[in-house]
């Protein structure tokens, strides 16, 4: 099947009745969850994939398309409403949404985000069918090594492009993938550190670890601050009309945001965060009134909100071509693939192409609803928002108890989820990223498997990893993200 | 000696570390596997100990950020342990009891620990919450949630 047929196949699903009502579905509770203070994409896919249980894969995949393009717009509804970004990746958003929002512009600041999310995001699907094929091409010829030093790549670039210390989101990856030693070894049969409980033997599930880290631990911070009030003042959003002017003054950071964006998305680690400051930056520097940024430009909410949805679909390259998530975010997606039984990787493409373009199309068909569907129902979303919080925390413990539940039918995981939660909320509190753990866990079952293949095949030789060039200079690449930045603060300390 | 949080962690770390570097130096050996499955573990464990060690003479102090994102009043800490307290009692009778009834009262109970004092909403979100997952787990997406001692 080629690509076009492909691709309308994949609409055909995505614009079914029932296609359109799951995405809608999911782009709802996405940004419902999204918008909680600390809930983000990672929390929505993980507590969502229970419910896809059981789903048609195709349909179930486009829902979850909904719900991660939900949860970012929510995430931007926080940042512009209340100036509390849930997640790291739409704290430029505040910069100009919110001082627009105390304007009393917050209708037309949402508006601005939808359609610079919607342009960006749909500028970077098409690139995205562009580009993932052919990188499946290329690795489709890719071995062990090879898979190693990519995924090795990945992990120390989300390392040290993450917030904070770099030690320590190193120490973060190291632990997660500490963790998926637990249980029985695939190629030798070995139990490893189950310590004879049987329930530890098949291991620990990623929906554990990512509930754990993430939804439970935000439940945390949503304790100490439950008497918050200040979500439900903001219920009242205004017009969201945009005038033809302001949609002038958008197209500029745009169209060019979409492509910085999407480029910044593919690279490993880099993610929405990084694009959405670099488009912020980007589009202050070259603008005529750089001095309206920060106090309610058009331009200066426009930018990070088309780069960071723009990266989100860059992301997808790496995750569809070659089975590799760059970050938490795709991890957890990865994780949802999984679940229904899809390995994204070079052969996606080939064997499954209805489930490879049936994605592609659902991110468009999301991006539509996003804007078409949900920005008009934005006043009534963010009336939800009046939900109680006490209640509020007791519904999202559960949803992450059943949700644990119903992947392993075992009370036991559940005390592991708790466990979980409280390392999660230290690891918050000690100001260890969560999102390296998450990715390393994901990515650590896999990393291991090539490790040994590669070493068996080369007979215990390490040259196989400088023998072959793609790994060898992958292999460098990681090493130059981490001596780059330590050299250049060095230098810095002397100046 | 320890004065900075980064040394207090990194200590744990380290613990931690030689703890699972001796389970991994412990694992069983097979013969004739070229790479056998101590490999991984012990690379990690070593790693986690280096790393712990770097934390522990890592000269960046904290911003004052990280250090007031610390600061939780003791009795916010209590209640968070009463919420962990009542999801260990909610396991412990999740099958016992069954989803419909703990659920109800685990959020009956949580919510009311937590502060909220409306009754009304509170039995009914109790009630229609637990009922809807129970039926679209159950019925439609055939997840089998434990039934307890009710007879559906």
């Amino acid at each position: 099947m080629g690509g076009l047929d492909g691709l309308l196949q994949g609409f055909q699903v995505a614009f079914s009745i029932e296609g359109i009502l799951f995405v809608f579905i999911g782009v709802f509770i996405g940004t419902f969850i999204g918008m909680m203070p600390g809930l983000g994409p990672i929390s929505a896919i993980a507590i969502m994939i229970p419910i896809t249980y059981g789903m048609e894969p195709t349909t179930a995949l486009v829902m979850m398309a909904g719900v991660y393009y939900g949860a970012v717009f929510g995430g931007s509804t926080a940042s512009i409403l209340l100036n509390a970004p849930g997640i790291s990746g739409t704290v430029a958003t505040a910069f100009d949404g919110y001082p627009m929002a105390q304007r009393g512009e917050a209708g037309k600041a949402l508006a601005i985000a939808a359609v610079s999310s919607f342009v960006g995001g749909t500028i970077s699907v098409v690139l995205l069918m562009l580009f993932a094929p052919a990188l499946a091409q290329v690795a489709v010829t890719f071995g062990p090594p090879e898979y190693f030093a990519l995924m090795f790549m990945g992990l120390t670039a989300i390392s040290s492009l993450s917030e904070g210390s770099t030690i320590k989101a190193l120490i973060s990856a190291t632990l997660g993938f500490v963790f998926v030693t637990v249980g029985i070894d695939g190629q030798t049969g070995t139990p490893r550190f189950t310590f004879n409980n049987p329930n530890l033997l098949e291991g620990i599930d990623f929906l554990v670890i990512a509930l754990g880290l993430f939804a439970l631990a935000e439940v945390c911070f949503l304790i100490v601050n439950r008497k918050d009030t200040s979500l439900s003042d903001k219920a009242n959003v205004g017009s969201t009309k945009l005038s033809k002017a302001d949609l002038k003054e958008m197209s500029g950071p745009m169209s060019r945001q979409s492509f910085l964006g999407f480029v910044l998305g593919v690279l490993p680690g880099a993610g929405a965060t990084i694009a959405s400051f670099i488009g912020y930056i980007t589009e202050k520097k070259i603008a005529k009134k750089p001095e309206e940024f920060g106090k309610g430009s058009i331009k200066g909410l426009s930018a990070p909100e088309t780069a960071n949805n723009a990266a989100t679909s860059g992301a997808f390259v790496p995750l569809l071509s070659l089975g590799i998530p760059g970050s938490g975010t795709t991890a957890v997606m990865l994780g949802a693939f999984l679940v229904l039984g899809i390995q994204p990787g070079p052969l996606l493409v080939q064997d499954h192409p209805d489930i490879f373009w049936g994605i592609i199309a659902s991110m468009y068909v999301g991006n539509i609803i996003l804007l078409v569907l949900n920005l008009p129902l934005i006043p009534y979303i963010s009336k939800l928002l009046k939900i109680p919080r006490p209640l509020l925390i007791s519904l999202v413990i559960i949803f992450s108890l059943i949700g644990v539940y119903s992947v392993s039918f075992n009370i036991f995981h559940l005390y592991v989820l708790l466990f979980f939660g409280v390392i999660g909320y230290l690891m918050r509190l000690t100001s260890f990223p969560a999102a390296p753990f998450i990715l390393a866990f994901i990515l650590g079952g896999m990393m291991e498997q090539s490790l040994r293949q590669a070493l068996t095949a080369s007979n215990g030789s390490y040259m196989v990893f400088i023998t072959e060039p793609i790994s060898l200079a992958l292999l460098l690449i990681s090493v130059l993200s981490f001596a780059v930045p330590v050299i250049r603060g060095r230098l810095r300390t002397r100046q | 000696m320890l004065k900075t949080m980064n040394q207090k962690v990194s200590i744990g770390l380290v613990l931690f570390s030689i703890g699972y570097l001796y389970l991994s130096f412990n694992l069983k050996e097979y013969p004739y596997v070229p790479v056998d499955s101590d490999l991984v573990p012990k690379i990690l464990g070593f790693l986690l100990l280096a790393l712990s060690v770097f934390l522990f003479f890592d000269k960046s102090s904290e911003k004052e950020e990280e250090k007031a994102k610390r600061v939780v009043p003791k009795k916010e800490i209590i209640v968070m342990c009463g919420v962990g307290g009542m999801i260990f009692v909610y396991i412990l009778l999740f099958e016992l009891l069954g989803f419909l009834i703990t659920t109800a009262l685990f959020i009956i109970s949580c919510s009311t620990f937590l502060g909220y004092r409306q009754w009304k909403t509170s039995i009914l979100v109790s009630i229609i919450f637990p009922g809807v997952l129970y039926y679209v787990f159950n019925y439609l997406l055939q997840i089998r949630l434990p039934q307890g001692i009710l007879p559906f």
